[in-house]
C-alpha cells in the first residue's frame, strides 16, 4: 500500500539571533490511508512543530529547512503555491488544537466560523454554509445544534469547543486528521467522550489520523501504530501492540515505565533522570544518551539510523545492533 | 442590560461624556428647529450690534447683529458633520493600511510603517495651512477630504499593532489550518477582532478633529464666512474680547465641552471595551 503521507528529513528550525533552535531535525514517517498513527514524546519534543510544519503553519522566525519533503499524494507541500496550499489546508489534512478555549475566535459565533471553513473551499451560498454547519454540529454530538450554532464560544463549555472544532476540520472531509493533544485540555471524563467521538468519526470518513499527545494511556486506546519522538527526531516506530510488548530504545523503555499502569502495583512511579536538552544545543550521537542508563562511548559518537527490528519496528539505538551492551 | 452597557455606565465621568455627546448630537441634528433666528441675519445693524446676553438673545449678538446662539448652534452642525466624515475616512484608510502592514508583515510592513513615519514628521496644521492656501475655496467637502487624509496615522498604527498580537493567537493560526485566505481571515476574523479598539479610536479621533477644525477656522483658511464655525466665531471675537467677550466665550465653552465630551467617552468605552481590564 502507498502511504498517504510521506514525510522525509522534516527539519524546522527557529533561528534567534545568534541562536538556533532545531525544533525539528530530520523526522521521516509515513502514514497510511486509515490509519491512526500516534506521535508520543515529552514537552518539547517537537510534537507540534512537526504538527504545524506539515500545514505549513510555521511562522517567522521558524523556517522549514530546504531538503525536507511533505509528500501528500505525490505532491510534495513545501513546494505548493500559496493557493494550492489553502485548498490542502483544511479540504484535505485539517487539524485540531490542544487549547479549544482559545482556538475559536471569540467574537464569532460557532455556527459563523464553521460558515467560514465551508465558504473558503467552497461555493456555496450564506444558507447553505449555516445549513451544513449546523448539520456538522450534530455529527459531532452537540445538542440543539440549531441553537447552539447561533452562540458564542464561551457560552460553550470546554468539551462543546472541542467538538466545534472537531466539526469545524471535518467539514470539508478531509482525508488526514492532526489531532495535537486535543483532550489534553479537558478533564478525564470529557476526555474519553472525545476519543470515542474520534474514532467513530474516523470509521465512518475513512480518514486517517495523527494523533499527538504525551499520555501513553490515551494514545494505547486509539493508534494503531505508534511514533516516539525525542530531541526532534523519531527514535522509535512500531505497532501499538509491539511498542507496548517490546520497546527497544531505552527512552520508550522509561516512557512506559513512568506510566502509571493499574494492574501493577508500585509505592513510587519511576521518572526519567535529566530534562530533555535545549533544542538549541542537542548533544552529539544520540540524543538520550545523557540520560540513558545504558549509554557507553559509542553512544556519544555515531547516531544510528532507525534500525530495523522485523517484523513491524523500528528503533534510533545501538542496542538493536549490540544488545548484550543493555545493563541489568 | 447586557455587561458591557453595566461596565460603560459604571463609571460617572463616562456617563458624562455620553450626556454631553448625546446633547450635542441632538442639538446639532435638531438645530433648524431649536434656533430662535436665522443663523446668518443681520437682525439689526442700526442698534442691535454686540448686544449682551439676555433672553432675547442667550448668548448675545456679534458686530453684524447676529444671534449668537443661533449661530454657536448651527456651528456644532459644522463642526459634528467635519468630525465625523473625517473620522470615518481617516479610520478606513487607518485600518486598511494598519491590516495590510500587519498581515503581510516583511517588506509591505517595512515600507508602509516607514511611509508613516515619514508622515508623522510632518508637523500637520502646517501641511494643513499650505494645502489649504493653495487650494482656494476648498469648501466643506474639501476640507473634511484633507482633515481625513491627514489623520489616518494613529488609526493605522493602533490597527497594526493589534493585528500583530491577534496574529499570535491560537485561533488565527487555527483559522488558517483550515485553508481560509488572507482576505477572508482580515474580514471575517481580524476586523471583529479590531471594533473596539477601532471605535475608541474613532471617538477619541473626533475630538482632535474638532480640534484642528476650529484651529483652522480661527485661522481663516476652514470654513468659509458667513457659514457658521466655532473657530472663526472665536476669530472675529478676539478683537473685542475686551468689550464684548461674550463672542468669543461661548463658542470657545462649546469646543471644551464636546472635546471633553468625546474624551470622556472614548476613554470609558476603552475600558469597557478592552479585554485586559475585565
Amino acid at each position: 500500500m502507498n502511504p498517504l503521507l510521506k514525510v522525509r528529513d522534516l527539519r524546522t528550525t527557529f533561528t534567534i539571533g545568534d541562536s538556533v533552535a532545531r525544533a525539528v531535525d530530520g523526522a521521516s514517517f509515513d502514514l497510511f490511508p486509515g490509519e491512526t498513527l500516534g506521535l508520543v514524546g515529552e514537552s518539547g519534543c517537537g510534537k507540534t512543530v512537526m504538527a504545524l510544519s506539515i500545514l505549513r503553519l510555521i511562522e517567522d522566525p521558524g523556517e522549514i529547512v530546504a531538503g525536507s519533503v511533505i509528500e501528500y499524494e505525490g505532491a510534495n507541500l513545501l513546494e505548493l503555491s500559496p493557493r494550492e496550499l489553502r485548498r490542502i489546508r483544511g479540504g484535505e489534512i485539517a487539524m485540531i488544537f490542544q487549547e479549544p478555549t482559545t482556538s475559536l475566535n471569540p467574537v464569532l459565533t460557532v455556527g459563523a466560523q464553521i460558515a467560514e471553513t465551508l465558504r473558503a473551499h467552497e461555493e456555496i451560498s450564506r444558507e447553505e454554509a449555516r445549513h451544513r454547519s449546523v448539520g456538522l454540529l450534530d455529527l459531532v454530538g452537540i445538542p440543539d445544534p440549531d441553537e447552539r450554532a447561533s452562540q458564542y464560544p464561551h457560552q460553550l463549555s470546554g468539551g462543546m469547543q472541542q467538538r466545534v472544532m472537531i466539526a469545524m476540520a471535518l467539514s470539508c472531509e478531509p482525508k488526514i486528521l492532526i489531532a495535537d493533544e486535543p483532550t489534553t485540555a479537558l478533564d478525564v471524563t470529557i476526555q474519553a467522550q472525545i476519543l470515542e467521538l474520534l474514532a467513530a468519526l474516523q470509521r465512518q470518513l475513512g480518514m486517517a489520523m495523527i494523533f499527538i499527545t504525551h499520555d501513553l494511556g490515551v494514545v494505547a486506546g486509539i493508534a494503531d501504530r505508534i511514533a516516539v519522538m525525542y530531541g526532534g527526531q523519531i527514535i522509535e516506530e512500531a505497532t501499538t501492540k509491539s511498542l507496548f510488548r517490546r520497546a527497544a530504545h531505552p527512552y520508550t523503555e522509561a516512557l512506559l515505565q513512568a506510566a502509571p499502569r493499574i494492574d501493577a502495583k508500585a509505592d513510587r512511579l519511576s521518572v526519567i533522570p535529566g530534562a530533555v536538552p535545549p533544542a538549541t544545543a542537542w548533544p552529539a550521537g544520540c540524543r538520550f544518551h545523557p540520560r540513558c542508563p545504558h549509554a557507553w562511548e559509542h553512544c556519544s559518537g555515531a547516531v544510528p539510523d532507525l534500525l530495523p527490528l522485523p517484523p513491524e519496528h523500528r528503533a534510533r539505538c545501538w542496542l538493536v545492533v549490540e544488545p548484550h551492551r543493555r545493563r541489568a | 442590560m447586557s455587561r458591557f452597557t453595566q461596565r460603560l455606565l459604571a463609571r460617572r465621568r463616562t456617563v458624562l461624556g455620553l450626556v454631553l455627546v448625546s446633547v450635542l448630537c441632538v442639538a446639532a441634528a435638531l438645530a433648524p428647529w431649536l434656533v430662535p433666528y436665522d443663523p446668518t441675519a443681520q437682525l439689526d445693524l442700526a442698534g442691535g450690534q454686540y448686544l449682551d446676553p439676555s433672553v432675547a438673545h442667550p448668548f448675545g449678538t456679534d458686530f453684524y447683529s447676529r444671534d449668537l446662539f443661533s449661530r454657536v448652534l448651527y456651528g456644532s452642525r459644522i463642526s459634528l458633520t467635519v468630525a465625523f466624515l473625517s473620522v470615518l475616512l481617516s479610520v478606513t484608510i487607518g485600518t486598511a493600511v494598519g491590516l495590510i502592514a500587519g498581515l503581510a508583515g516583511g517588506a509591505v510592513d517595512t515600507v508602509l510603517m516607514r511611509l508613516v513615519d515619514a508622515a508623522l514628521a510632518i508637523p500637520r496644521v502646517f501641511l494643513l495651512i499650505v494645502v489649504l492656501a493653495l487650494w482656494e475655496g476648498v469648501g466643506l467637502w474639501g476640507l473634511i477630504l484633507i482633515l481625513g487624509l491627514t489623520s489616518w496615522i494613529d488609526a493605522s498604527r493602533i490597527v497594526r499593532g493589534e493585528v500583530l498580537s491577534l496574529k499570535t493567537r491560537d485561533f488565527v493560526t487555527a483559522a488558517r489550518a483550515t485553508g481560509i485566505g488572507a482576505r477572508r481571515l482580515a474580514w471575517s476574523h481580524l476586523l471583529p477582532n479590531l471594533a473596539a479598539p477601532i471605535i475608541v479610536t474613532a471617538t477619541l479621533g473626533i475630538g482632535q478633529i474638532i480640534l484642528t477644525e476650529a484651529a483652522l477656522s480661527y485661522l481663516g483658511i476652514g470654513v468659509k464666512p458667513p457659514m457658521p464655525s466655532w473657530g472663526s466665531i472665536i476669530a472675529e471675537g478676539q478683537q473685542t474680547l475686551g468689550s464684548a467677550p461674550w463672542v468669543a466665550t461661548f463658542p470657545g465653552i462649546a469646543i471644551v465641552v464636546t472635546v471633553v465630551g468625546f474624551g470622556l467617552l472614548g476613554d470609558g468605552l476603552r475600558d469597557a471595551l478592552d479585554p485586559r481590564t475585565r
